[in-house]
Parts: C-alpha cells; structure tokens; sequence
C-alpha cells in the first residue's frame, strides 16, 4: 500500500454536525472530480443530534419529530438511527477506496479491526459480531459505523462512545437492533480521558491506512 | 437504444443488494457520472452513477426492494423520445418514486413529519404493484413486447449492419420487427426477413469458451451458418475508419520478431466454478483476464514492451480484451487493474465495455491503455490459434475453446478432461522462451488448481 496524504483536522470543540458534514462533501466532491486530491480525516465531537442513513426506518426514532427538540439529520450512509452527543468521539474518513481495495465489506471489516486496536490500546478486549457491523464489548455496542460512498470515494465513518451520556440512546433503537446496549470505554479503563483517546485513534488510522497526514 | 444499469457489487461477497432510494424519476434527464440510485449492503451504502448522457426510461426494482448483483435494476435511454417506448413496454413495472432527498434533510420541524410518512406509504403501494405486475409478467412474451414498442415508437431503430445488409438486400426497415433490446433491429432480422440463414454474431465476448462446444452453441447446431461479408460479389468495399487503423496495426507487427508458445490446460475446476459465480453476473472474459491479471503480477517480464530506450515496464497491469465489431474491425477495450478489482465488479465492467464498444462509445483511455492482450476464440470451438500482436505490447495471448479430450495420466491411466489449449504471441527482443513458459505454466496451476481464489 502507498502512503497517501490525507488532511487531518481534529478540533477541540464541540463542532456542530451540519458544518462538518457539509466539509466531509467539499472532500469527497473534491477526489471525485481529482484523484490526486488529498483524503480528509476528521475527529472530533458533536452535539447532541440524531442522524439517519438514506434507508433508515423511522420508527426506529422513539420520540416524535415535533415534540423533542433533537436535531435529526438524514445523510449519505448505510445503516439505521444513530446518535452523536459530547463524550463520543466521532471520526470521519474521506477516502478513495481505489487506492485501497475497491471492496466495501473490506472497508467495513478493516474500520472494526482498527477501532479493536484503538480499544486494545487500552486494554480494553472487544469483538466484531459476525452480522451486527461495530464493535461490542460482550453484549454491549462500544462503536458504531456507517458508511457512504459515491465513486469509491467514502463519507462518514465511526463513533466511539468514550465518556457520553449514554440515556440519549434511550430515545431511539440504536442500529435498529432492540434491546440494544450501549457501553462507555470509562466504565472499562478509569484512567483514560477523550484527548488521549484522539491520539490514539489519529495513530491508529495513520498505520492501518498507511496515511501521511497534514494537518489543517 | 437503451443501456442497462445493473445491481452494483459493493464487495467480493455480496451476492444482493437493496436498493435503498431512487434518486431520478422516471423521464428525468441524467449526465454520465451523476448518481442515479442509492443501493446499500450492511452498513455501508453506494450511489450508482449513470454510465452515458441520456434518460431515465424505467426503474425495474423499486426502492426497498432486493436485487441479486448484475441484475438490470433501470434503463437509460439516449433520446427523450425514447422514453415513452421503453415506458410503455415495462408499463405496470414502474413504481411512483417518491421525491428524491437531496444530500441533508434537517427534518426536526413539525412540517417535515407528514411527507416522511407520506413516502413510506408510497414504498408499500410501490410494493405491491411489483408484485402484481411479476405475476402478470408471463402473460408477454417478447414478441408482444417488440411489436408494442416498434408501433409506439415511429422511429425505426437498427443496427449499422442491419442497416447496410438491409440496403443491400432492398429490405424495407419498417417492415422488419427488431429482436434486438426494445425491438431495435439486428442484422439477423434483416436476413431472417430476406429468408436467409442467421449467423452467430461473432463478438469476441467470451460467453463461455469452456463449455462444450456444439451442445449449447448456435453455431454447431447450424452448420449453414453465412460468414461475415461487407460487401456484395464482384465489388471491392473501401475499408471503414477502424479496420483501417488495425491494418496498420497488424502491418506493424511485421516488423517484430515474434515466437508462439503453447500450453494446455484442464478447465474441469474453472468450468465448475464458473458455474457456481455465473448467477452473480460474473463472466468468463473476467475469470480468465483475473487469472492472466493475477499471472502477470508474477510475472512482469510479460507485461513489459519494447522501447527504443529499453525493455519498458508498465505501471499497471491492464488487460485489453479484443472484440470483433459487427461492421468491421475490432476493439480491444481495457480492463485497468484488474488484480484491484473483484471479479463481480469486473465482469461488470466487462459488460459495460462491450455494450459501450458495439455504441462506439468508449473513451481512448479505455481501448489503448493495454498492456497485454486477450483474444478469445473459445466460443467457436476452434482448438487453437495464434494471434497477431498489437503494437506498444509485449505479448497477446489466444484462447481457444475448451474440449473434453481424452488424457494419459502421469499414473497410466485414461481419462476424459476438459482441455483449453492457449497460445502466446510474445516479441523476443523483451520476452524469452522461458519467461513465457514459465508466464503459462503459473496460468496453467491458477486455473487448474485454485480458480475461486479468482474471486478477489
């Protein structure tokens, strides 16, 4: 695999969702029209919204539309409702599958490997679930994927919960999986802290994905 | 004349897919690279571009629905007043679709709620239109359906050869019911029409050298087949554009000193896998470009040519497949990478070439960017041959058919074998005997031994 620079933006703040998906777009628009155009990573936080891939099932919302007072967004992925708060940290990655494998349950798997070994990093053990794409620690969902691609150019990526109010999911059948459980990494590793872990998870990407990265 | 868009393979395992939104209505008019529907497969989801400028004449599997990888899920048609013809002749198989959602909805206020449901109640009526309509679809046979279509569309539409057999034969067009996709008429209806005997088309597809030649081919079973002509007895017909341009590629091999070297190889394993992936859309033009493709990586003085600087080494590995046009001259149209490729994919790419190949519709990168060449008579059931070598190449290997054959064992033993002979053309200034040897006898082990590591 040839190193491939990729920009790599990672702000402190809580960023709004709307105006880093719209930068995720500018990028996958950008490799589109030019393969020579770099690959965009992104890390970072959300506020509290509910997003829908284009095949999502409403009723897998619990509240009503117009009652709360959620932001809910329906974008360009797979999969059912999800949930994005502060606490979780979500990683975007913006690149041209033809420079890897063109092979989407490829990038599925090797998304599950790569957050296994950011968990590892911290001795937290967890698995993938043959049929139920993220990654669990016994029955408990730690990460979550979803995944778009147009051209074999991707959008979206992985959340991990890290520290997050977790009865926020309570409000929706998270992946359409009832009964779902979700789970925090603080409650596996008491020392660890959402910085360390976007250290890690820049790392991670970087050797798995053979990334030279440029930050912006 | 209307272009097919197929159940994309968004993996090498994926055998179906669901087709989570149309994005284009019916009638809407769409460019070559803008996406046309959503397909989705575990959590990840695709949109699926249209491959030419044109329309969209008809959604075939509705949004919700499942569709098994290489199916025709829509057509594209290139003029507007084609639509109505290829709407009419799928009438009752076309769903409403609903509105399509551009790429962000913010749907948290009140007024969003109701379209939303609104939709979903469309998905279901969808639903059970298709469902109707699959029942009453056996009620049309084919013929119904090519008459319909040629009495709404006055327009006539034919092939450049029927065309020019039909002026040569004084057949009247409008008189000929086309067989051909949305009654488009063949150079066969023509002859039919003439009452003369149908040929095979002689397009270098490769349906499948490696079945038993005369059991399943039109070809055996009418041995009064006519041969190509392009023109009348007693006449002398200028040369078209293309079949000037492989003259003078042809010429120009004349002045490579060339060698031939052959193997033989057991399909018996080939044959059974190519059974097993053939419903998934998979081809045996990309089995066999997979398995040269894979050979090569191994292999790189194959895939390298003659320069004036030196023995030149291409980047890629890029696999030029030739294909006989119905009016004259061939096309080798390239599929670029194959190794990166999985081969359901492939073959997809595989029949979108051909198709855009016979429309004379395949940009330059895509017919002059091999690096090594397939020539593949298998379908005739000839049992061997060699081929010519392009310029700006090293080698072009020629297939031909795979018969059941009668082989001694190392054991003593006799057994009946399926047996495909191939036969390398390679420039000896850059290629040697024993790197071709040694280039077949790797191809020789894939195929005989592991054929469904072709997969990926």
């Amino acid at each position: 695999m040839v190193n491939r620079t990729a920009i790599i933006k990672q702000p402190d703040n809580i960023s709004f969702f709307n105006d880093v998906y719209k930068l995720q777009k500018e990028y996958q628009e950008a490799l589109i029209l030019d393969n020579s155009n770099p690959d965009f990573i992104w890390i970072g936080e959300h506020q509290l919204c509910y997003t829908l891939g284009r095949g999502s099932n409403y009723d897998n919302l619990l509240f009503s539309l117009n009652d709360d007072n959620h932001d809910v967004f329906k974008i360009d992925r797979g999969g059912e409702v999800t949930c994005h708060m502060p606490g979780q940290l979500v990683t975007y990655m913006v690149l041209d599958l033809k420079n890897f494998k063109k092979d989407l349950n490829w990038y599925l798997r090797k998304i599950e490997e790569t957050i296994i070994k950011i968990l590892g990093t911290f001795n937290i053990d967890c698995h993938s679930r043959e049929g139920f794409t993220g990654v669990w620690i016994g029955n408990k969902k730690i990460a979550s994927i979803g995944i778009g691609c147009k051209r074999w150019i991707t959008i979206n990526g992985f959340s991990i919960n890290i520290d997050c109010e977790l009865e926020n999911f309570n409000k929706i059948v998270p992946c359409g999986i009832e009964n779902c459980l979700m789970a925090n990494m603080i409650d596996y590793n008491k020392n660890l802290n959402i910085q360390e872990v976007k250290r890690i998870v820049k790392k991670t990407i970087q050797e798995e994905f053979n990334f030279d990265f440029v930050s912006k | 004349m209307s272009h097919e868009i197929f159940m994309p393979a968004l993996s090498s395992t994926m055998t179906e897919g669901k087709i989570v939104e149309w994005l284009k209505n019916p009638g809407d008019k769409v460019e070559r690279g803008e996406s046309v529907l959503v397909v989705e497969s575990d959590k990840a989801d695709m949109d699926v571009e249209s491959f030419q400028d044109g329309y969209l004449a008809a959604v075939l599997m509705p949004a919700g629905s499942t569709a098994p990888v290489g199916e025709t899920i829509g057509l594209i048609v290139e003029n507007e007043d084609e639509v109505a013809s290829v709407q009419e002749q799928n009438k009752g198989n076309q769903p409403a679709v609903s509105s399509s959602s551009d790429q962000l909805e913010l749907v948290s206020n009140k007024a969003e709620e109701k379209p939303v449901a609104h939709s979903e109640i469309i998905e279901k009526q969808e639903k059970v239109v298709v469902l109707k309509s699959e029942k009453a679809a056996p009620s049309f046979n084919s013929e119904q359906i090519n008459a319909a279509t040629s009495n709404v569309s006055s327009r006539v539409i034919a092939s450049p050869r029927a065309k020019k057999l039909a002026s040569q034969m004084g057949v009247d067009l409008a008189k000929v019911n086309g067989s051909g996709p949305h009654g488009r008429i063949q150079a066969d209806d023509i002859l039919k029409a003439n009452g003369q005997p149908v040929s095979v088309p002689w397009i270098g597809e490769g349906g499948s050298p490696v079945s038993i030649p005369g059991a399943n081919l039109g070809i055996e079973s009418k041995p009064e087949t006519a041969g190509n002509s392009f023109g009348n007895p007693g006449e002398t017909v200028q040369f078209n554009t293309l079949q000037k341009a492989v003259n003078k590629n042809m010429e120009s091999s004349l002045d490579v000193p060339c060698f031939r070297v052959g193997y033989s190889i057991n399909t018996d394993k080939l044959d059974n896998f190519y059974k097993k992936v053939k419903q998934n859309g998979v081809t045996m033009t990309a089995l066999l470009v997979k398995a040269v493709a894979k050979t090569l990586k191994k292999h790189p003085q194959v895939n390298s040519s003659f320069s004036e600087k030196g023995i030149s080494y291409p980047e890629n590995i890029n696999i030029a497949v030739a294909v006989a046009m119905e009016d004259g001259g061939l096309i080798t149209p390239v599929l670029k990478e194959p190794c990166n490729t999985d081969l359901f994919e492939l073959s997809r790419e595989w029949k979108d070439l051909v198709k855009r190949s016979r429309s004379k519709q395949l940009e330059p990168d895509e017919y002059s960017t091999g690096t090594f060449t397939l020539s593949n008579l298998g379908m005739f059931g000839v049992d061997r041959f060699d081929a010519i070598l392009p310029p700006g190449t090293g080698a072009i290997l020629a297939i031909a058919s795979s018969k059941p054959t009668v082989v001694a064992n190392s054991d003593g033993s006799i057994s009946v074998k399926k047996i495909m002979q191939v036969n390398l053309t390679a420039d000896h200034r850059v290629i040697y005997g024993a790197d071709g040897a040694s280039f077949l006898k790797d191809l020789a082990s894939l195929i005989e031994n592991e054929p469904e590591t072709l997969v990926s």
